[in-house]
C-alpha cells in the first residue's frame, strides 16, 4: 500500500531525475562458502551447487568450489553421493526425490563440514497459468497468474520462478496459505527484468511465459520469504537487509531444498 | 532500594518545610487575551515587596500565589503581550482576573524581552520545548501547510523520520515511543498522507510543548518524549472567520461566544485535494482514484460558576487513498475530551478529564480473486484526576489515571469467492492505571527543584488465549483467560527528579533524572512505518520497556534576554526494547510475539541552542552531536549496532525576518548525517539471483539530508476589519536530491559490477497559500 502512495509522489512531484547512481561505503567482505542444493520429484540429474561470496566492489564472477565431498541420505536408509559433473562446483546425482522422505545433506569441502536436512512436502498442482490485466494509474499491465487449489487438510509453502521469453524474472516469489487454507488461488507474479528498464516489464503479445512451481518446507518457506521482504535488497524499502536463515549448518549461506517440481508455459495473447 | 530511599527523601523535602505560616494570604486568579478571551498558558505572575515570589499560569490559566500580609508590586507578563502592573494590599486572599493585550492589537506598544523574562534560566523543567504559535506561522514547510510537527524537527534533540516517513525521533527513541496527546487524548498516529503533514491543523492549535526529558509525573506510558498539544478555546468576545486557500489543502475556522465572557467555542475543517487533479484526467482508472485527507477540531467551553469550567473538545481526521477497482485504504484517529476544572479553594485546583480516542484504518482489496476487508482499532476510554497544590514555595501536583484499551489487530472479512479467508484476531484488552505526585520547589533564589514519582501498573486483561514461545518460536503453553480475569500484571515506579541552580538571573545549570515506561508498543519490520503498523500491549512475552535518562545542561540569557543560548547532554540506557527474526510475519499473525526479538539500548547526545527571541531579525541555530544504539543477542553478532535513526550531526538554522509591517521573510535551513542502513558487503547468486551478503547491521550510511526552505509573508493594510495575507514558498530551493531509497542494481556503466541507485521524492516544490481573517 506504501509503495502504491509512494508511486504516486513520485507520479506527482518527481517530474524528472528522481534516481541517480551513487557512490557507497563498504567494506568487501571475505569470501564466504555458499550451498544450493534442490532434490526434486523429478528423475533428473539433481544438483548440488557449491560457490563463494565475491565483494560487492567486484565483478560478478564467482568462484566455484571445485573437489568437495557431497552426500544425500534419506530417512529410508539410501545414500546418495553426488560428482562433480562437466560444469565445475556443480555436484550431481540422477535420482528422484519422494514426497514426505527427509534427505539429509553432507558437504564436506576445503576442511569444513556442512549438514542440512528437508522434507519432501506433497505435491500440489498448478491447474494452469494465464495473463491478467490490471488497470493502474491509467495503464493497462499484464500480469502472469498461477491458478491452483491449495489443500485445506495441510500447510502449504510455494515458490515460483517467473521467465518471460525465457528471461528468469528478478523477483523472489513466495507463498504460504495462512490466509488463504483451502481455496482456489490465483497467484499474481509480477514481472521484474533484470534490466531497470522501465517499459519492459510489461508483458506484450506473444511473450512467451514459462513459470516452474516448487512446494517447499517451512524452512524453505522462511528463507525464500525473508529475501522477498527485503525488497529490491537495498535500505528503505522492505525491512532490514540481513542474511536469510539458512538450513544449513556451520554457517553457510544457500539453502538444501527438498520440493516438487512443476512446470507450464503459455504465450501472451 | 534506591526507589524506598528516593521515596523516603521526597517526603522529608516536603515535611520539613512548613507550609502553613502565619498571617499569609493567596492571590489567585485567571490571566487571559483581553482580545479573544483566551486563557494564557504559562504567563509569568511575579509581586514584589515584603518578599518576592513568581510563579506561572497553569494549563487553564490559572494562578496562586501565597505570601505574608503586606502591600505588593504584581507584574503578568506573557510574550507578545503588553504587560500589566499593579499594587495590591495583600490583607486577605485576593483574586486578580487579568486580560493582557496582544502586541497585535496595539499597533506602537513595544513589547520586548520583559515578558517572561529568563523562564528557560529560572526553572527547574529542562529538555522542555515550547513552540511559539506565532513564530509557526511564518516558518517555511512543505507546500505552505504550516505544520507543529514539522517545526519541532527543526530543534536540537529531535530528528525527522525524513521525506516520506511518518514519525520523529526524540534524544534516540524510536517513533513509537513520543507521547503525542491532543487535549489531554492520546494520538495514535500523527501523520497525514504518510508524513508529509501532521494531525494537527495549526489554526486551531493553542499551545504545543514538547518534553525531551526530565518529564513531570504527570505524563507516563511512553519513553522518549512528550508532545502536548492543546487546542484553542475559542473567542469568548466576539464572533470570528478565518482560513486559507493553499495549492493542495484548505483550512477554515469558526470562533465565537457561546455566551459573552462565560463560554466560547471553535471549530475547525482542513482539506487536501490533491485527487482533485486527478479528476481531471480523461482516463476513467486515474479520475476515480482518491489520495486526500481531512480533519475536524472542534470545543467549547463554558464558565459554570467561578470554580467551575467545563470543556468539551474533539477531534476527527481521515486520510483516504484509492485506485479504483484495485483497493481503498483509510485510516485516521478519533479524540473526545471532556474536562471539569473545580478550584476547590484559592490554593487547590482540581482538573477531572473523560478521554475517549481511537486509531483505525481499513484496507479493501477490490481484485475479483482477493476480494476482502481489513480492519484494525485501537480504542482508549481515560479517567485523569489531576490536583494542583499552590503553596509558598511549592507547587504540589497530584493525581490518578486510569486507561483501558482495547486492540483489535485485525479483522478480515471476505466473501465466498475470494480466495482470502475472513479472520478475527483475537481482541486484546489492557489497563494502564498510575498514581503521581510531584513538588515543584522554590528553596531559595538560587536553587529549585521538580521532583515527584509515578507509580505505573499494566494489567493485561481477558478474554483471550496468551501463549508463551521458546526461542525458536515454537508455542510452549497457551491459557485461555476468561473475560475481566488478569492474565499478567506489572508495576513499575518511576522516579523523576529536576534541579535547577541560578548563579545569577541570567545563568543557571540544570540537572534531571527521570524513568519513563511503556505498554503499548507498534510493532514494524519495515525500516519505514505505514498507516497500517500493528498495535500491541505487553504480555508474558513483551516486558513493558523503560528508560532511564539523565541529564545535564547550562543555560543562559544575554543582553537582558534577548538571546538564549543553552546547552544540554544527555545518557539514556533502554531496555526491552523489541526486535524482529529473520522472515517475520506480522500481519494478521496471532502468533505475532513469537517473531520478535527482545534487547536494549543507549542513547546519548549533546544539543546545542542559540536563540534571537526579538528584533526584526530572530531565529535559532541548533545543532546536535549524538549515537543511538540497540543490542540483540541474536542480531550483529550480539554486539551494539546504530539504530536505523542514528545521526551524528544534526544541524538546523531558522531565521526570520520582519522587513517591514507587511513583509516577513524566513527560511530554514537544516543538515544531518544520513540514516544508518545496512549495506551488503559482498554477494553471490541464488535461484538464479542476485543476493547479497551482509555482515554489520546498520554500519552503513545513507548521503547526508540537506535542505533549504525559504517562504515569504505579505500581510495585507492593517487596521482593517477584514484581514489577508499570502505565503509564498519554496521548498528545497537547492533542489538537492535527499535519499529516500536506495536499491542494487546492474551498474549500467560497468555490466557484470554492482551500482547503487538512489531514489529522492522531491525536488524544488514552489507553494502559494492565501489567509484571511475577519
Amino acid at each position: 500500500m506504501k509503495k502504491l502512495i509512494i508511486y504516486f509522489l513520485l507520479f506527482t512531484f518527481c517530474f524528472t531525475g528522481c534516481k541517480k547512481i551513487i557512490q557507497i561505503e563498504t567494506e568487501n567482505a571475505d569470501p564466504q562458502l555458499v550451498i544450493e542444493g534442490i532434490i526434486n520429484d523429478q528423475l533428473i540429474d539433481q544438483q548440488i551447487k557449491i560457490s563463494k561470496t565475491i565483494g560487492y566492489t567486484e565483478a560478478n564472477v564467482f568462484p566455484k568450489i571445485s573437489g568437495a565431498n557431497v552426500t544425500v541420505t534419506d530417512n529410508k536408509g539410501n545414500t546418495y553421493v553426488f560428482k562433480e559433473g562437466t560444469t565445475p562446483g556443480t555436484y550431481i546425482n540422477k535420482m528422484k526425490g519422494v514426497p514426505g522422505v527427509t534427505y539429509n545433506l553432507t558437504v564436506t569441502a576445503e576442511g569444513q563440514t556442512y549438514t542440512a536436512s528437508s522434507k519432501m512436502p506433497n505435491a500440489v498442482k498448478m491447474d494452469s497459468i494465464g495473463v491478467i490485466k490490471n488497470f493502474f494509474f491509467g495503464r493497462e499491465r499484464k500480469t502472469a497468474a498461477v491458478f491452483l487449489k491449495d489443500p485445506i487438510n495441510e500447510t502449504n509453502f510455494y515458490h515460483f520462478n517467473l521467465y518471460v521469453n525465457d528471461i528468469l524474472s528478478e523477483r523472489f516469489y513466495v507463498n504460504n496459505d495462512r490466509l488463504t487454507n483451502g481455496n482456489d488461488l490465483r497467484i499474481q507474479l509480477f514481472f521484474k527484468p533484470p534490466t531497470t528498464d522501465h517499459d519492459s516489464d510489461e508483458l506484450n503479445s506473444n511473450d512467451k511465459i514459462k513459470i516452474e512451481m516448487e512446494c517447499i518446507d517451512s524452512n524453505i518457506f522462511d528463507y525464500w520469504y525473508a529475501l522477498s521482504q527485503q525488497s529490491n535488497r537495498g535500505p528503505n524499502q522492505g525491512t532490514t537487509p540481513a542474511n536469510p536463515t539458512s538450513n544449513i549448518s556451520n554457517h553457510a549461506l544457500g539453502y538444501f531444498s527438498a520440493n516438487t517440481y512443476q512446470m507450464l508455459s503459455a504465450t501472451v495473447k | 532500594m534506591l526507589i524506598k530511599h528516593y521515596l523516603a527523601l521526597f517526603f522529608l523535602l516536603f515535611i520539613s518545610t512548613p507550609i502553613f505560616a502565619q498571617n499569609k494570604f493567596t492571590l489567585s486568579g485567571t490571566i487571559r487575551d483581553a482580545g479573544t478571551g483566551e486563557t494564557l498558558i504559562g504567563a509569568t505572575v511575579r509581586i514584589t515587596g515584603a518578599s518576592t515570589a513568581a510563579t506561572l499560569t497553569n494549563n487553564y490559566g490559572y494562578f496562586a500565589l501565597t505570601q505574608p500580609e503586606g502591600t505588593y508590586t504584581v507584574s503578568v507578563s506573557y510574550t507578545g503581550y503588553a504587560p500589566i502592573v499593579k499594587t495590591i494590599n495583600l490583607t486577605k486572599d485576593t483574586k486578580l482576573n487579568e486580560e493582557l493585550k496582544s502586541a497585535i492589537d496595539l499597533a506602537e506598544v513595544t513589547v520586548n524581552a520583559n515578558n517572561r523574562k529568563n523562564e528557560n534560566v529560572k526553572s527547574a523543567q529542562m529538555g522542555l520545548e515550547r513552540i511559539d504559535m506565532k513564530s509557526l506561522n511564518s516558518i517555511p514547510v512543505l507546500l505552505g501547510e504550516k505544520d507543529i510537527l514539522k517545526t519541532i524537527q527543526l530543534l536540537p534533540g529531535v530528528k525527522s523520520g525524513g521525506e516520506g516517513n511518518t514519525g520523529f525521533y526524540v534524544r534516540g527513541g524510536a517513533a513509537d515511543q513520543n507521547l503525542i496527546i491532543l487535549d489531554e487524548a492520546v494520538v495514535y498516529n500523527s501523520s497525514h498522507l504518510l508524513g508529509f503533514f501532521s494531525t494537527f491543523n495549526a489554526d486551531a492549535i493553542k499551545d504545543v510543548s514538547l518534553y525531551k526529558g526530565g518529564m513531570p509525573a504527570q505524563y507516563g506510558g511512553r519513553l522518549s518524549s512528550v508532545l502536548d498539544v492543546k487546542m484553542d478555546d475559542g473567542n469568548n468576545k466576539e464572533f470570528k472567520f478565518q482560513g486559507g486557500i493553499g495549492l493542495i489543502a484548505s483550512r477554515v475556522k469558526a470562533e465565537g461566544p457561546i455566551v459573552k465572557d462565560r463560554g466560547s467555542f471553535m471549530v475547525s475543517f482542513r482539506r487536501t485535494y490533491i485527487d482533485l487533479f486527478l479528476r481531471s484526467s480523461p482516463d476513467s482508472t486515474v479520475n476515480g482514484s482518491t489520495l486526500n485527507f481531512y480533519d475536524i477540531n472542534a470545543k467549547a467551553n463554558y464558565k459554570i460558576n467561578d470554580k467551575n469550567t467545563i470543556y468539551i473538545s474533539g477531534y476527527f481526521g481521515k486520510d483516504n487513498i484509492g485506485v479504483k477497482d484495485l483497493f481503498e485504504n483509510n485510516w485516521g484517529n478519533v479524540t473526545t475530551t471532556i474536562r471539569l476544572n473545580h478550584i476547590f479553594s484559592d490554593r487547590l485546583f482540581s482538573n477531572t478529564s473523560l478521554i475517549y480516542n481511537n486509531y483505525n484504518y481499513t484496507v479493501r482489496l477490490l481484485n475479483d480473486a482477493t476480494n476482502f476487508k481489513a480492519t484494525s482499532l485501537v480504542r482508549d476510554f481515560n479517567f485523569k484526576e489531576d490536583f494542583q497544590y499552590f503553596s509558598n514555595k511549592h507547587t504540589l501536583r497530584f493525581g490518578i489515571n486510569a486507561t483501558q484499551h482495547r486492540i483489535s489487530p485485525i479483522d478480515i472479512d471476505s466473501d465466498e469467492a475470494s480466495q482470502v479467508n475472513s479472520l478475527t484476531q483475537e481482541r486484546r484488552y489492557g489497563i494502564e492505571s498510575a498514581a503521581y505526585i510531584s513538588d515543584e520547589w522554590a528553596v531559595n533564589e538560587h536553587l529549585n527543584f521538580l521532583y515527584g514519582v509515578r507509580l505505573a501498573a499494566f494489567s493485561l486483561m481477558g478474554p483471550g488465549n496468551f501463549s508463551t514461545y521458546d526461542a525458536d518460536g515454537n508455542t510452549l503453553s497457551t491459557e485461555n483467560v476468561a473475560k475481566g480475569k488478569f492474565h499478567k500484571n506489572y508495576f513499575n515506579l518511576e522516579p523523576r527528579f529536576s534541579v535547577s541552580y541560578l548563579f545569577n538571573d541570567e545563568n543557571s545549570i540544570k540537572a534531571s533524572y527521570n524513568r519513563n515506561t511503556q505498554n503499548v508498543h507498534i510493532l514494524t519490520n519495515a525500516t519505514s512505518s505505514s498507516p497500517t503498523d500493528q498495535y500491541v500491549l505487553s504480555s508474558t512475552n513483551i516486558k513493558p520497556e523503560i528508560a532511564d535518562q539523565v541529564a545535564l545542561g547550562y543555560f543562559k540569557n544575554i543582553q537582558d534576554n534577548n538571546y538564549e543560548l543553552s546547552g544540554e547532554i544527555y545518557y539514556k540506557w533502554l531496555q526491552n526494547q523489541i526486535d524482529y527474526k529473520n522472515a517475520a510475519e506480522l500481519l494478521a499473525n496471532s502468533n505475532v510475539e513469537s517473531e520478535l526479538l527482545y534487547g536494549v539500548g543507549r542513547a546519548y547526545g549533546m544539543e546545542l541552542f542559540f536563540k534571537k527571541k526579538f528584533g526584526k531579525l530572530n531565529g535559532w541555530v541548533g545543532y546536535t552531536l549524538s549515537r543511538t544504539e540497540r543490542k540483540f543477542t541474536e542480531l550483529n553478532d550480539g554486539k551494539y549496532f546504530p539504530a536505523r535513526q542514528d545521526r551524528t550531526h544534526d544541524i538546523s538554522l531558522v531565521g526570520i525576518y520582519n522587513m517591514t509591517k507587511r513583509w516577513t521573510f524566513s527560511s530554514s535551513f537544516i543538515y544531518s548525517t544520513g540514516n544508518a542502513v545496512t549495506y551488503p558487503a559482498g554477494k553471490y547468486t541464488i535461484g538464479g539471483q542476485a543476493a547479497y551478503y551482509y555482515t554489520q547491521r546498520n554500519a552503513g550510511r545513507m548521503p547526508y539530508n540537506m535542505r533549504w526552505d525559504v517562504s515569504a509573508t505579505l500581510e495585507g493594510k492593517p487596521g482593517k476589519k477584514y484581514q489577508s495575507s499570502w505565503n509564498f514558498g519554496i521548498y528545497n530551493l537547492l533542489a538537492r536530491k535527499n535519499p529516500y531509497a536506495i536499491e542494487f542494481i546492474t551498474d549500467p556503466d560497468h555490466p557484470g559490477k554492482t551500482a547503487a541507485q538512489q531514489t529522492s521524492l522531491f525536488g524544488l516544490i514552489p507553494s502559494i497559500t492565501w489567509n484571511f481573517k475577519f
